[in-house]
């Protein structure tokens, strides 16, 4: 039993060392891709990974701030098929609109000029 | 002599003429081929201006088909001038009290006689709007409203119509000879006629605006004028009046507070979203059919030629604009099949090899020359004899459009590398499609295992 123990806390300890060398990976590698210049991540595999890294890691300050201000539009946009559906209903309708209009204007010439 | 023979001749006459000029500068041609290609290019094009509106409008269509032309004759011309004269405004007004049945004092108020832009097929005025108008998209349009109304010349399609009778048994004749066969004219000019056909129709350009509307609804620096759909007919198309500057008045944009800059950056993206995300793109951004806007907003206007792309499509062009980004010639004309433009087994390494070393002469420097590989790659394309699709080549044109844009705003933009962020999130987000994770994780998971006790 305290040998089993042991393995799993090796096994949690190994796991969250993973876990800080990746954190300070990624934390240097988005230190490195702010400096990157635009353009530059064509430059070779690890300038890309770097300039990946900034963009992801400014993406990740965009959620926050929007999180912390109650706002989740990012997530707001992805999930609300329906609500796309509706809008998109209601532009076809307005639209159907326009259409009749320019109908209605056509028929009045028309019938102006019997 | 009848009209059409008098015409038929003057067509040809004209033909020959800038003919024997191109082959007179191009020294019967003891030129480079490209040398030559421009000449013979520029000689059209100024027949084309000299022939009028039906001509002016078979450049446009030429200036959008890399499939079917040489890059040179493409590129050339999109410097078509209209060099024809306005028609008087009381021709234009019986024309709208026509197609509205309603003297014109009726439908607008203060309406100028003088037009504010006048093209081979069309003329805009100035006026007022009479009543409150609820729009297709956004907010109410009070009365007093300012109105651009862009009017179909009278005559000007039955004309064009005419001249397509008059040309098509000549070009049905020079389809017959090998050298024009691959232009595929008699197809051209068939196309060009349902294309003006529908130019003409103002009702599907202001239906076209505001589906642009619509995909752009939420996006806080892009707008196009609202139409005015009681007031627009097949002839007639009735829009807000935007105010703002063309992009080659930049400088002036930029002192009243416009970030003209940032605009013309944001531009490249807007055009990304429409080809990957939305998939319809504005074919036609040349300089006039843009705005910036005193509140620092880009206006789209004009919107006669659209090109679509195919939802299955996206993919492979995210990929390819991605492969353009970081200049890997391989994986662009890998993803390049997927739409249709196919290399064969013998020439890929051909032309793989060719597309890098462009790449290389082309993206090295800075800002990056996106219309040098154009140019360049739609001609090794021709070179090898290699089949463009419609869509691909018109989706070049446009991107070339963009960055001549962007550049008129300030010539150090480089819209490969605004375009950067954007792409690269795209292929990301194809990339992690979780059908894509399904199909892909367990090779890769495989890879892993081999590569760990191998």
């Amino acid at each position: 039993m305290p040998l089993r123990n042991a393995d799993v806390m090796k096994f949690l300890a190994v796991w969250e060392m993973v876990h800080e060398m990746a954190d300070e990976g990624m934390k240097a590698s988005i230190e490195r891709g702010k400096t990157t210049e635009k353009g530059e991540m064509a430059s070779d595999p690890s300038a890309f990974v770097d300039g990946l890294a900034a963009i992801i890691d400014e993406k990740k300050d965009k959620i926050k701030t929007e999180l912390i201000e109650g706002r989740d539009a990012e997530f707001d946009k992805d999930d609300s098929a329906t609500a796309r559906a509706v809008e998109e209903v209601r532009f076809e309708v307005a639209e159907l609109r326009g259409r009749l209009e320019t109908m209605s204007t056509t028929l009045d010439a028309i019938a102006a000029k019997l | 002599m009848s009209a059409k023979s008098k015409r038929r001749r003057q067509i040809l006459w004209v033909a020959t003429k800038h003919w024997w000029a191109a082959a007179a500068k191009a020294k019967f041609g003891f030129v480079s081929v490209t040398e030559r290609r421009e000449i013979f290019a520029r000689e059209m094009r100024y027949s084309f201006e000299e022939l009028g509106p039906a001509f002016i409008k078979l450049g446009q269509l030429i200036s959008i088909r890399p499939d079917m032309f040489p890059p040179q004759y493409v590129f050339e011309m999109e410097h078509l001038r209209d060099n024809v004269r306005p028609t008087p405004f009381e021709d234009m007004k019986a024309l709208i009290e026509s197609d509205f049945g309603r003297p014109i004092d009726e439908l607008f108020d203060d309406i100028e006689t003088e037009p504010i832009g006048s093209a081979s097929i069309a003329q805009v005025y100035k006026a007022k709007l009479k009543f409150d108008y609820d729009q297709v998209i956004g907010d109410d349009m009070p009365a007093g409203t300012e109105l651009a109304i862009k009017v179909i010349r009278p005559g000007s399609l039955a004309k064009i119509r005419a001249d397509i009778a008059v040309v098509t048994p000549i070009v049905n004749f020079i389809h017959k000879f090998k050298a024009f066969k691959r232009f595929n004219t008699p197809q051209l000019l068939e196309e060009f006629s349902e294309s003006i056909t529908s130019e003409c129709d103002l009702r599907i350009e202001g239906r076209t605006s505001d589906q642009f509307a619509f995909d752009f609804r939420d996006d806080p620096y892009v707008m196009t004028p609202a139409i005015v759909w009681p007031l627009t007919s097949r002839n007639v198309l009735t829009m807000q009046y935007v105010k703002g500057w063309h992009l080659d008045q930049s400088e002036e944009a930029t002192a009243n507070g416009v970030d003209a800059r940032f605009l013309a950056i944001y531009g490249a993206d807007v055009f990304m979203k429409q080809v990957m995300v939305i998939g319809r793109f504005h074919a036609d951004m040349h300089q006039s059919n843009l705005l910036l806007t005193p509140d620092g907003k880009i206006c789209y206007i004009d919107f006669g030629i659209m090109g679509e792309v195919k939802e299955e499509h996206k993919e492979a062009i995210a990929q390819i604009l991605a492969a353009t980004v970081y200049a890997d010639a391989k994986r662009a004309i890998l993803y390049s099949a997927d739409i249709g433009l196919v290399v064969g087994d013998d020439e890929r390494k051909e032309v793989i090899a060719k597309v890098s070393a462009l790449m290389k002469r082309t993206f090295s420097k800075s800002p990056r020359d996106v219309r040098g590989f154009a140019i360049g790659f739609l001609s090794i394309l021709n070179e090898q004899r290699v089949v463009v699709p419609r869509g691909f080549g018109l989706l070049v044109k446009a991107l070339v459009v963009v960055e001549g844009c962007a550049q008129t705003v300030y010539d150090d933009i480089d819209i490969v590398e605004a375009a950067e962020q954007f792409t690269t999130e795209l292929v990301l987000k194809h990339m992690m499609r979780p059908a894509r994770l399904y199909k892909k994780l367990p090779l890769a998971i495989d890879a892993a295992i081999n590569e760990l006790i191998g």
